[in-house]
């Protein structure tokens, strides 16, 4: 069983996490610009690499927060977590938010 | 006493001599002490055959004295508390234990599987896949035959009584093994103040200390031992788990202990641990090696370390007349045990031309003969050894022997090396590495946060045993950032200067290594020196592969002791370093694991989360029997004066229909999403166009997933300007949730939106039916709720009976109704208050079942019946439901050609030929009546409408909705097929004239 | 079971006529976050996986989220209160006085029947009265406060409640590995401060 940090609670068990996959994958700010193989790559390719995988995480039983995790999927060492928008800051001088934008800015 | 204990020491072992204990084996009773095992209590009342081989049914004896026990396989107690499997050197005795063989049908004594032992030569490797497999129906029979004569042990008869939980812990180091090595480093984190487990899987701790006759800091071993235990007894932080084995060494340091608590029957039998430890440091030791000669599993033949461990902590006798095989000095002591004990020791072999060291001196300083460069090259004897066939050792394991000479003799102890138990390091993915001078796969790198001690790194040697422990203690306490206390590792007394251990994987026979009697490697899969050489001819080279041919090391014990011999043999067959050939993946369980303690607590009534509406106990009082939805138990149907589900759901939709009905809908997921970009969020995740609905307003809404598939549904409102109260399926609740919070907090957290949920706040109940509005009338409401001013799909706070509530006007049955959602203390209040308020109008209550029937009826689909994930919202025939206006989640992918084709599954109503057949849920449809006709859809809905008096279904259908008054079959076990017309999906008042009255 | 432990001996009481509210707002509008604790009449925890007492318990939910645990009457006036002061913020208040339940955990074992089904790290260097954690419980998810070494609330979703009760109840009644009296060890789980 993971330990994972969320970047807001700290450490926590992987029992109260959920995942969400590949992290960086941008929705099209045009999806109908777009050729259907376009549309299927950004639908259903994902890079699954062996070593480094940014992925998403969410505290789902904690803070409800979507973080990025950077794993080794050989390993499965965390390399580290990351907040994904400074939308929300946790501590009054923003230090612990604002940290790094995830995904999605193109729209 | 000492005639029901024949082979009982005098004197010696830790073990309560005033405490006498009764037990029986296989129905004949027996006595034993406490701080026995079963093993020892056997070996204690002269029992030698405790089973029959698996596959060969060849007598079986003790072997080792812990884990790595292949052939005294128990069958514990009786009935619903009976454990399979466990072996006897790991059962502490208790009084009244019955313990059973489970190897051996019909008995052990007599067994006609022995008939087998003459075909042994025809079950070689591979034998099962080569035989069962062909001719491929035979294999019931063949199953049936093999699992009665071979089995293992039974099942338990009945639900398991006994208790078992969890327990969470967390620690700066847990040590793994508490013998000297593990001791020493628990006391040194101990003594810096960390926080420290230590568990063993002996019943107490000490490891090889309670067997030995060293000594430290000039007192018995076992006494420092014991000042040990108490030390860290009495520190704080630090918890100590006896009879508890560390089984399994998972991901980011977490490990799982399976703790022995006691006797079944008496408060919590097992317990998991599941431990977060920050270091880990691994001291669980060696395991000896046994040798590979012809007939090397007979009764009597031992591990030398065993027959010491018998006779020093248990004060038992394992033999009379004693011959030792040794190709190393540990075994020495074995012999200078049996001897002082009062055995004869008939000849220690040893394959080395040179002999041992000073214990070798010791030995024959009690007048021992020692045959140095000699090997046992076969046992005699059947049931029992009667003797043993001693050669001369060439150097070479293959070739023939030519001459041997035989010592009678009842016991074999053998060694032939130690393995460090590396099982947890691999498992947590550290490497191994071939030692080639000590003979064994040490622990190299690690992976994670673990330090392997003490012979479990090869330190055999009690001094250079205890130096490590106290290192890999001080390494764990550094690497955890703790600062370390200053402890020096205790004098041991000076280990006997020993001689190298020299190779001997196999000993040669009188013929050949194919022909000779058979040479066993995996005791208690029967895997030979033969079937190793049969996978390595037949092309198998790689050990993973050579295991599965052969099985070895595939038993309850793992091959703890076959396997790095069978690995040795190969290597040797193949021409190859061990080395190269390696050794196969470990993984948990170290040793067997009961379900029970896998399961813990979570089983019963707390198996999964019961999750009860705050209206639940009425329903409970009413007698409704509970339908599970999710995790929630709600109403299925109520039944009066003993009705059965299709009478009482008739009864129910037919009220509905005609006067009132009254429903708990309270599971429905509940999402308050409010802020300035509300709207522009709802817009991208509804398919509808939600800045169409004016404040007050209710719409139907979808949610798509990305791939254009319908994930989930529900009425959403607009309570402000800014402000949304959205619903979902009850199943859904919590995905939905976390999926929308996925889409603002990482695609667009630009947006600024709150999502919060409601679900548990507020309960909802329907009121539905013809007179709904007469009966909200009639209990006060401060809001008119007239046609005009209260029009279908509006929603407004009220008070209503005097309770502060949110009224929807929508419908889930197609009939005029109203969805009051109110706080969840007050739910029970209001519902009474209907209840009572509604008896004028024969207010009946309805479950899920007449919900599904008058939803169904009316053609309304549910989110994860009707679609399952491959279903979008055109296959259902709801494309005026998908905006033309704006972009939303999963809108592109309906223009993928997939979802253009025009032989997809599209959603239809379908109604069954003979106009009686209720058609089963999931039944397949096929296109023609012939026997091999192509299947063209699945019935996803199917009720009987008391309604319309027949029964309706609904199905999705390959073209469905072009084929409409077409006649398809439903598939149905035992009948011809059933024809079946395909017509529109709504069934009653397709107008929808009802709901707006 | 011939003969069964003694129990954890802990006590399980339900707080009544608890009221709460979530606060959704961003801490670094400070203008939005003096809003609301001017009329909470206390501040509100910015430090992750704590709570603050006062006249009511805030308890940190995550970045921009708060749970108010206050008296039932209270809730609902204090809830419009707080509507209204932050009318022009970009915040959230939703009464969810029905949709919890607070229990109230205490005894000398009471940090070791939590841990049977609980992940989070309950010993004290860990986990010292003050501080809070959304985490689970059995199989349920909770939020949980250490109030003093030896009591706990937890807060629990309403449909879940009975099924968190009656885990508790059992946890309890199967006992704990070694019992806090007379024995040292036991501080590895519950404190001697
Ligand atoms: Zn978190």
């Amino acid at each position: 069983m993971l330990l994972i940090e969320c970047p807001w609670c700290g450490p926590r068990a992987e029992t109260e996490f959920s995942y969400g996959g590949e992290a960086g994958i941008f929705r099209p700010a045009d999806p109908h610009a777009l050729s259907d193989a376009e549309w299927a790559d950004y639908l259903f390719y994902r890079s699954n690499p062996r070593g480094t995988h940014r992925e998403l995480w969410n505290h789902a039983q904690g803070c409800r927060r979507w973080f990025g995790v950077e794993r080794d999927t050989v390993s499965y060492r965390i390399k580290r977590t990351y907040c994904l928008s400074g939308a929300s800051g946790g501590q009054p001088d923003g230090s612990a938010g604002g940290l790094e934008a995830g995904s999605g800015k193109r729209r | 006493m000492a005639a029901a204990q024949p082979n009982r020491l005098p004197r010696g072992g830790r073990i309560d001599r005033s405490r006498p204990l009764a037990f029986s084996f296989d129905g004949k009773a027996l006595e034993g002490f406490a701080g026995d095992t079963l093993a020892s209590a056997l070996l204690a009342g002269g029992v030698s055959v405790l089973g029959r081989s698996f596959k060969l049914r060849r007598p079986r004896g003790i072997v080792g004295s812990g884990a790595e026990e292949p052939n005294a396989i128990m069958q514990i107690g009786e009935g619903a508390t009976a454990q399979p499997n466990p072996p006897a050197t790991q059962v502490p005795l208790h009084d009244g234990l019955t313990a059973r063989s489970t190897r051996g049908w019909p008995g052990v004594r007599f067994d006609l599987g022995a008939v087998n032992g003459a075909l042994g030569r025809m079950l070689g490797a591979g034998f099962y896949y080569k035989t069962f497999m062909w001719p491929r129906s035979w294999w019931k029979h063949y199953e049936h035959a093999i699992r009665k004569s071979a089995g293992f042990g039974r099942v338990p008869e009945g639900p398991d009584p006994d208790r078992y939980e969890h327990m969470n812990a967390h620690c700066d180091v847990l040590v793994a093994g508490g013998g000297p090595a593990g001791l020493m480093a628990a006391l040194v984190a101990a003594r810096s103040g960390a926080r420290v487990i230590l568990a063993d899987e002996q019943n107490e701790f000490g490891g090889s200390l309670l067997a030995s006759g060293a000594r430290i800091d000039a007192a018995p071993a076992s006494d420092w031992a014991a000042a040990a235990v108490v030390e860290l007894r009495e520190t704080q932080d630090c918890v100590l788990l006896p009879s508890s084995t560390v089984f399994g060494y998972h991901d980011h340091n977490f490990l799982t202990i399976a703790e022995r608590c006691g006797p079944q029957g008496r408060g919590v039998r097992e317990r998991l641990w599941r431990v977060r430890a920050k270091q880990v440091v691994l001291a669980q030791g060696s395991l000896e090696r046994p040798l590979v000669f012809c007939n090397n599993d007979r009764p009597g033949v031992m591990l030398a370390s065993a027959v010491s461990t018998y006779i020093q902590r248990y004060g038992v006798l394992p033999g009379r007349r004693a011959v030792v095989f040794t190709n190393n000095d540990s075994a020495y002591q074995a012999a200078i045990n049996l001897a002082v004990a009062g055995a004869e020791v008939a000849a220690i072999v040893d394959s080395r031309a040179g002999g041992g060291g000073e214990l070798a001196a010791g030995a024959q300083s009690l007048g021992i003969p020692v045959l140095k460069g000699h090997v046992v090259s076969d046992v005699a004897g059947r049931r029992r050894v009667a003797g043993a066939r001693i050669a001369r050792w060439e150097g070479r394991s293959w070739g023939t022997v030519k001459s041997t000479t035989r010592i009678d003799c009842d016991l074999v102890a053998v060694s032939g090396g130690w393995s460090p138990a590396v099982h947890l390091h691999s498992q947590a993915g550290g490497q191994l590495a071939w030692d080639p001078s000590k003979l064994c796969f040490l622990p190299a790198k690690a992976r994670q946060a673990n330090v392997s001690a003490g012979a479990g790194n090869g330190k055999w040697r009690l001094g250079e045993c205890l130096a490590d422990g106290l290192r890999a203690g001080v390494e764990a306490l550094s690497e955890a950032g703790l600062k370390t206390a200053a402890v020096r590792a205790p004098d041991a007394s000076a280990d006997a200067e020993e001689k190298m251990i020299e190779p001997l994987w196999r000993v040669p026979a009188a013929k050949d290594a194919d022909r000779c009697p058979m040479q066993f490697i995996d005791l208690q899969n029967d895997t030979t020196v033969a079937d190793i050489r049969l996978a390595a001819r037949e092309g198998y080279r790689n050990v993973e592969h050579v295991k599965r041919y052969t099985a070895l090391g595939f038993g309850t014990d793992q091959g703890k002791l076959g396997n790095i011999n069978g690995m040795a043999v190969l290597a040797d067959t193949l021409g190859k370093p061990i080395a190269d050939v390696g050794t196969t993946t470990f993984r948990p369980a170290y040793t067997p694991v009961s379900f029970g303690v896998c399961a813990g607590e979570s089983t019963g009534p707390l198996y999964d989360p019961v999750r009860t509406s705050a209206i639940h106990e009425w329903h409970e009082a009413a007698g409704a029997p509970m339908e599970t939805v999710g995790q929630w138990h709600r109403p299925w149907y109520f039944p009066q004066d003993g009705e059965d589900i299709q009478a009482a759901v008739a009864r129910e939709c037919l009220a509905v229909r005609n006067s009132l009905g009254v429903m708990d809908a309270s599971t429905l997921g509940k999402i308050d999403a409010r802020g300035p970009d509300a709207l522009e969020f709802l817009e991208r995740i509804y398919t509808h166009d939600v800045a169409r609905m004016k404040v007050g307003r209710c719409a139907y809404g979808m949610m798509l997933g990305e791939d254009g598939m319908v994930m989930d549904d529900g009425v959403m409102a607009r309570t402000a300007e800014r402000g949304f109260y959205l619903t979902t399926t009850t199943g859904g609740a919590a995905a939905v949730l976390e999926w929308m919070e996925k889409w603002l907090q990482t695609e667009w957290p630009e947006l600024e939106v709150y999502l919060t949920s409601l679900t548990d706040h507020y309960s909802t109940i329907a009121v539905a039916g013809p007179n709904s509005r007469k009966l909200l009338e009639k209990l006060g409401c401060d809001t008119p709720l007239d046609r005009e001013r209260f029009a279908f799909m509006a929603m407004k706070p009220a008070v209503l009976a005097g309770m502060r509530v949110a009224l929807f006007r929508v419908s889930f049955s197609g009939e005029l109704a109203f969805e009051i959602n109110i706080d969840s203390r007050h739910a029970l209040d209001m519902w009474r208050t209907l209840m009572e308020a509604g008896k004028e109008f024969c207010i009946t209550p309805y479950g899920t079942e007449t919900m599904h029937v008058l939803r169904a009826e009316k053609g309304f689909i549910i989110a994860g019946q009707d679609t399952d994930g491959s279903v979008t919202p055109v296959d259902l025939g709801m494309k005026w439901l998908l905006s033309k206006e704006k972009d939303f989640l999963g809108k592109r992918s309906l223009e993928r050609p997939d979802c253009l084709r025009d032989d997809r599954k599209q959603w239809v109503g379908l109604l069954a030929g003979d106009g009686r057949t209720v058609l089963p849920e999931g039944t397949q449809l096929v296109g023609d009546s012939g026997e091999a006709a192509p299947m063209c859809g699945h019935v996803t809905s199917s009720y009987f409408s008391a309604c319309l008096g027949h029964p309706i279904a609904l199905a999705l259908v390959a073209g469905g909705r072009r084929r409409r008054g077409e006649t398809i079959y439903a598939a149905l076990p035992g009948r011809k097929p059933l024809p079946a017309q395909i017509v529109p999906p709504v069934f009653y008042d397709p107008k929808g004239k009802r709901q707006h009255v | 079971m011939s003969e069964s432990a003694p129990p954890a001996g802990i006590a399980i009481r339900v707080r009544s006529a608890r009221g709460f509210i979530n606060l959704r707002l961003n801490p670094r509008n400070r203008q939005a976050l003096e809003a609301a604790e001017r009329v909470l009449g206390q501040q509100a925890p910015l430090s992750a996986n704590t709570f603050t007492g006062g006249e009511h318990n805030l308890y940190w939910l995550g970045p921009d989220e708060w749970l108010i645990a206050t008296g039932a009457q209270r809730a609902s006036e204090l809830a419009r209160e707080l509507a209204e002061a932050l009318k022009d913020f970009h915040a959230a208040v939703n009464d969810v006085s029905g949709g919890n339940v607070e229990l109230l955990v205490s005894g000398a074992n009471a940090s070791m029947v939590l841990a049977k089904g609980c992940p989070l790290d309950l010993h004290p260097r860990a986990f010292a009265p003050g501080q809070c954690a959304q985490t689970g419980l059995g199989r349920a998810a909770v939020l949980l406060a250490a109030v003093d070494p030896s009591t706990y609330a937890i807060v629990v979703r309403r449909s879940f409640a009975r099924y968190l009760r009656r885990w508790l109840e059992n946890a309890d009644s199967a006992g704990v590995p070694f019992r806090a009296a007379g024995k040292r060890q036991q501080a590895g789980y519950r404190s001697s401060p």
